[in-house]
């Protein structure tokens, strides 16, 4: 087997250079800069169209690059992906990854950070015009890794005729913790055999419970880790509290379902009428706006000791293994499409959030936001969010607190014994960055 | 089998003939039962996923039967990926991928069943091995192979790591070991050489064991995903189950009626093929003693 791929590489390899030899005189003067693109897709939409769209606006400006874009899946596939493509010696020049794929990126030696690209003032500026939140989970040791683009915040839809029925005035979402029990006690609605036709409030907790979690957490005064991403606070009161807050909702005041909330079915329960209000991500507006029945409204998450929400979505990297041309070629896209017309374009279509302030400025934006001001609450909660959990070996240290969150949420432990179990499994997988 | 399992429920004193026309009844009545509850549950999904299909996704948890039937989900669908090109590439892959299985099996296995050589043991230990390991620890491997043949992105690349399958050949080495000695040599006596026999006596007895292990090879590549995702970037290699994938958008919740419409569609053809041919599915896999 080997001898044969060892014979068959000396083949090919053979063959390539006759091939180049043969058209390497007329090609040299012009080779276009190829860029492999990998970008996921997370929401609805025809996504796939709208990138191809803009790469081919792009290479009309700039007739010396060629962008590949390469649908890869969703984020967990397109990290996979990546990652494979790096260890077989042939990753794209750039790509779309979580943005709490930072440090396992760093750690694989799969990036480049930016700062040596950014050498103008123009370049500066540029790099100064994003929400300073998103940059949180963007930079590390004083280096940037990442640039937002499908950048997405955790908010609170309500029902607003589930509001009107029950007594409460529609134009007011709970502001507090305690204003959000006591309207989802009076939103919570039980049939006669004492069944629940419809609950108070849901938070999802399947799949990646850390996300929405992460925004009681902030409320209670914390985040989860820090900047370096070599600690986190798991066991801390204020996050012990803030689960004790969540597993109350369910327990002591029965106003969220039991169990597992599933993340995928969170928005069909809204709609549907079997929850009157729902923490879930900004990038299900325009979803809810399509096929919504009654009049809802979405409003910054509730507060507690402070007002909060973490950040979410995906970054640009520009991987190592590239040519200088190469990732000047891919910075040269990256600033192109995140510039304010761009970034707010796509906030549109897509329903992420816009990552620049000045993106919200243009007059396209401004007449979306003034035909449906639901959008820019995301905008409004962006000063009090903070970066999502993401620490090096992120896959496993996040996955300590899931479990500790679902343990707790069914009832297996109890809040303050599942989040010390957490904290020292993730102490465990962190003692060799620290 | 009921039968038998009835007259001995039988106890010889109270063994009067009606009794044993009685449990047998009984016991086929509750195999019957038991064999119908799990057709319904293996259905469900598909019923429910047919249900949904054809509603829009406002009626698709409502199962109220004077909701309006529609066929815009697979018009959605169909248009949000080059459905028919996926279609086509996934369509070559498996052939691709089953007829090279099919000559580098049968020649592998009648190797290691009726030929002695020096090592034939290790090397089929060997083999064995292969049966162990999962495919996706290799994906990095593998991956770095297609990369050096230089044949990334193409359909060839994500049939190669496939082709020399080790259960098909462990399967038809185990059904050829099982063809009398006395039909080989007779082919010998008639001057078939050892290609010859094989084409004339072993592939012709093999044929269920080859029916059977084909449905479980075309439908394994058919629903294969993570290997041709990673081992492809272009439209014209892609096979169908990655044009799914953009579905399922799983910041923004699901929209089953989509997901539905755009599954039926991709599993349709094998459903299809499957139904058509089912007795003779059955059949072999009864004889190739697979169930």
């Amino acid at each position: 087997m080997g001898r044969t791929i060892k014979f068959l590489r000396v083949l090919a390899r053979a063959a390539t250079a006759l091939f180049v030899a043969l058209c390497a005189a007329p090609a040299l003067a012009q080779a276009p800069v190829e860029v492999p693109f990998y970008y996921p897709v997370a929401v609805g939409g025809p996504i796939t169209k709208i990138i191809d769209g803009y790469a081919a606006d792009f290479e009309k400006d700039h007739p010396s690059i060629k962008l590949k874009p390469i649908y890869s899946g969703s984020y967990q596939e397109s990290i996979a992906k990546a990652l494979t493509a790096v260890k077989g010696g042939d990753p794209p020049v750039t790509s779309i990854l979580l943005s709490t794929d930072m440090y396992t990126l760093i750690d694989e030696d799969a990036i480049v950070p930016f700062d040596g690209l950014i050498k103008t003032d123009a370049d500066r500026k540029w790099l100064a015009s994003f929400y300073p939140a998103f940059m949180e989970n963007s930079q590390t040791g004083g280096k940037t890794w990442g640039i937002p683009f499908q950048r997405s915040t955790v908010v609170l839809y309500y029902n607003k005729d589930a509001f009107k029925a029950a007594g409460l005035d529609p134009n007011h979402p709970p502001g507090t913790w305690k204003e959000m029990t006591a309207d989802a006690e009076k939103l919570t609605k039980r049939d006669a055999s004492g069944k629940v036709t419809q609950w108070g409030v849901q938070i999802p907790s399947s799949g990646f419970p850390y996300w929405l979690f992460q925004g009681l957490v902030i409320e209670n005064g914390i985040n989860l880790m820090n900047a370096a991403g070599t600690e986190v606070y798991y066991d801390k009161p204020e996050t012990v509290g803030a689960l004790q807050y969540w597993v109350d909702l369910v327990n002591k005041y029965k106003v969220h379902p039991p169990g597992i909330v599933d993340w995928g079915t969170t928005p069909k329960d809204f709609l549907e009428g079997r929850v009157a209000m729902m923490w879930t991500t900004t990038g299900n507006l325009t979803n809810i706006r399509k096929n919504a029945k009654f009049d809802f409204g979405v409003a910054m998450l509730p507060e507690n000791k402070r007002r909060g929400s973490p950040t979410g979505g995906g970054n640009f990297y520009i991987f190592k293994k590239s040519t200088p041309a190469q990732r000047e070629a891919a910075f040269e896209f990256i600033k192109w499409v995140t510039q304010p017309e761009r970034a707010a374009q796509w906030g549109i279509e897509t329903g992420y959030v816009a990552v620049r302030p000045d993106a919200w400025d243009t007059p396209e934006m401004k007449k979306y936001v003034e035909g449906f001001p639901a959008a820019a609450v995301a905008r409004d909660q962006l000063p009090f969010a903070k970066a999502e959990l993401s620490t090096h070996d992120n896959q496993r240290v996040t996955k300590a607190l899931n479990d500790g969150l679902q343990a707790a949420l069914t009832g297996s432990k109890s809040p303050a014994a599942a989040m010390k179990e957490a904290q020292r499994e993730a102490d465990r997988l962190l003692r060799p960055y620290r | 089998m009921s039968t038998l399992r009835a007259s001995v429920n039988v106890t010889p004193a109270t063994g009067r003939p009606f009794l044993l026309y009685e449990s047998d009844r009984a016991s086929r009545a509750l195999e019957t039962l038991g064999a119908w509850i799990l057709g319904v549950l293996w259905i469900l999904p598909l019923l429910y996923a047919f249900w949904a299909a054809f509603h829009s996704s406002a009626d698709s948890t409502h199962f109220t039967l004077s909701a309006p039937w529609t066929l815009a989900n697979f018009v959605h669908a169909w248009h949000a990926a080059p459905f028919a090109r996926y279609f086509l590439n996934t369509v070559m892959l498996v052939t691709m991928v089953l007829g090279a299985q099919l000559v580098l099996v049968t020649l592998a296995a009648y190797a290691f069943a009726r030929f002695e050589f020096r090592g034939r043991g290790v090397a089929f230990a060997l083999v064995l091995v292969q049966l162990m390991v999962m495919p996706d620890v290799l994906i990095v491997e593998n991956y770095r192979t297609m990369t050096a043949l230089g044949i990334k992105d193409t359909i060839l690349s994500i049939g190669l790591p496939y082709m020399a399958s080790a259960f098909g050949i462990f399967l038809l080495r185990q059904t050829f070991k099982t063809v009398p000695r006395e039909l080989d040599e007779a082919a010998r006596v008639e001057g078939c050489g050892p290609l010859a026999t094989l084409w004339k006596v072993y592939v012709p007895l093999a044929r269920p064991t080859y029916l059977a292990y084909a449905l479980v090879s075309v439908s394994y590549h058919w629903n294969n995903f993570l290997w041709p995702l990673i081992i492809t970037n272009s439209v014209e290699s892609r096979p169908v189950t990655v044009g799914l994938q953009v579905f399922s958008a799983t910041d923004q919740g699901l929209d089953w009626s989509i997901i539905s419409a755009a599954t039926l569609l991709s599993t349709g053809p094998l459903l299809i093929a499957f139904l058509l041919f089912q007795k003779q599915f059955v059949q072999s896999f009864m004889r190739a003693g697979i169930r």
